[in-house]
């Protein structure tokens, strides 16, 4: 069926409900269709509100959480402490600030932001409470369980440690 | 992410992802209106149910990341989904939907999805996912786009 022929089958609303054509511009076309696009881009970026702002800013932390979670690779630098700065940075609040905030001790978020130590199933609770449920606790519970399967599949000086407490292993082989 | 069944307006989960090398066998232009094979220089994806690998729509888009902007270049549902007899509701507004959330994700509130309509569909576009008018290109920015993720790709996400 060509588009002509779709175009009388089907009324306008019901094609834009089901097709986004082929549409050619020439150069001089896309050249000022261009200009026109980011001007009024650039208008409408400068009516968003701040709310708005820290909204996309979250979603954004959020939707960077999830591939990264979904991802087979592994990144040392991508941490929980890393998303977690992430998150603080448009609050242009001070950690003892946002310590108090979620009724966390100042050291310990200190600990957490710097990876030396996880976070605690109710600080991912109140993270999601805080960004009132925009980044739900599920979303920080998978990059932590994430960090947990690369330090088990890691972590050859437990193996070595543990090895001296199994005795009677199984000798098996094909 | 869901689509509604319309006979029995059930909500059923769906799943979208980049359209493999092999699908391209069963994405026929008898189904999907267009050649899909030319839009492989784009990013392609799918839209299936999550218990099903049927493809009910599919789209191809192209980043440019200078401009902070991903472009829609097609987009088709399936032919039992066009019209007023349609199987589901919402697989076009989903798969925009999603669009929005990789803009969302790559440029944060600068990101912008556009697309260049066809002149006597462009209304309808504008009407159904509140996109804005910029002649001849209408796009999503802003609070258009946060909306658009929030109908259709957050919502129960």
């Amino acid at each position: 069926m060509k588009t002509t022929k779709l175009l009388k089958k089907y009324a306008p609303k019901e094609l834009a409900e089901s097709f986004v054509f082929r549409t050619k511009l020439t150069a001089k076309e896309k050249k000022e269709s261009d200009i026109t696009l980011n001007e009024l881009r650039k208008r409408v970026q400068e009516q968003t509100t701040s709310k708005q702002k820290l909204l996309s800013h979250l979603l954004q932390l959020k939707y960077q959480i999830e591939d990264y979670s979904k991802n087979a690779t592994y990144d040392t630098n991508r941490s929980f402490g890393y998303f977690l700065r992430e998150y603080l940075k448009p609050l242009n609040k001070k950690n003892k600030e946002f310590a108090s905030d979620i009724d966390i001790d100042e050291t310990e978020l200190s600990q957490i932001l710097n990876q030396h130590r996880k976070p605690a199933d109710k600080f991912i609770i109140r993270l999601e409470i805080h960004s009132n449920k925009t980044i739900p606790a599920i979303t920080w519970f998978r990059l932590l369980e994430k960090e947990k399967e690369h330090e088990i599949l890691t972590d050859y000086a437990m193996r070595r440690n543990e090895s001296r407490h199994v005795k009677n292993r199984l000798q098996l082989s094909i | 992410m869901y689509i509604i069944e319309r006979i029995t307006n059930k909500k059923h989960p769906v799943i979208i992802e980049p359209v493999a090398n092999e699908d391209y066998k069963k994405i026929t232009k008898k189904k999907y209106f267009f050649n899909w094979k030319t839009e492989k220089k784009y990013d392609v994806y799918k839209l299936r149910r999550d218990d099903n690998d049927i493809i009910l729509g599919l789209i191809s888009v192209t980043n440019e990341k200078k401009e902070k902007r991903i472009e829609i270049k097609l987009l088709s549902v399936s032919i039992e989904n066009r019209g007023k007899n349609k199987q589901y509701e919402r697989i076009t507004g989903t798969l925009i939907g999603y669009v929005c959330r990789e803009a969302l994700k790559h440029y944060g509130i600068d990101g912008c999805v556009s697309l260049v309509p066809k002149t006597k569909l462009k209304k309808h576009y504008i009407n159904r996912y509140g996109m804005m008018d910029a002649g001849k290109q209408i796009f999503l920015t802003g609070l258009s786009l946060l909306k658009i993720v929030n109908n259709y790709y957050d919502e129960n996400n």
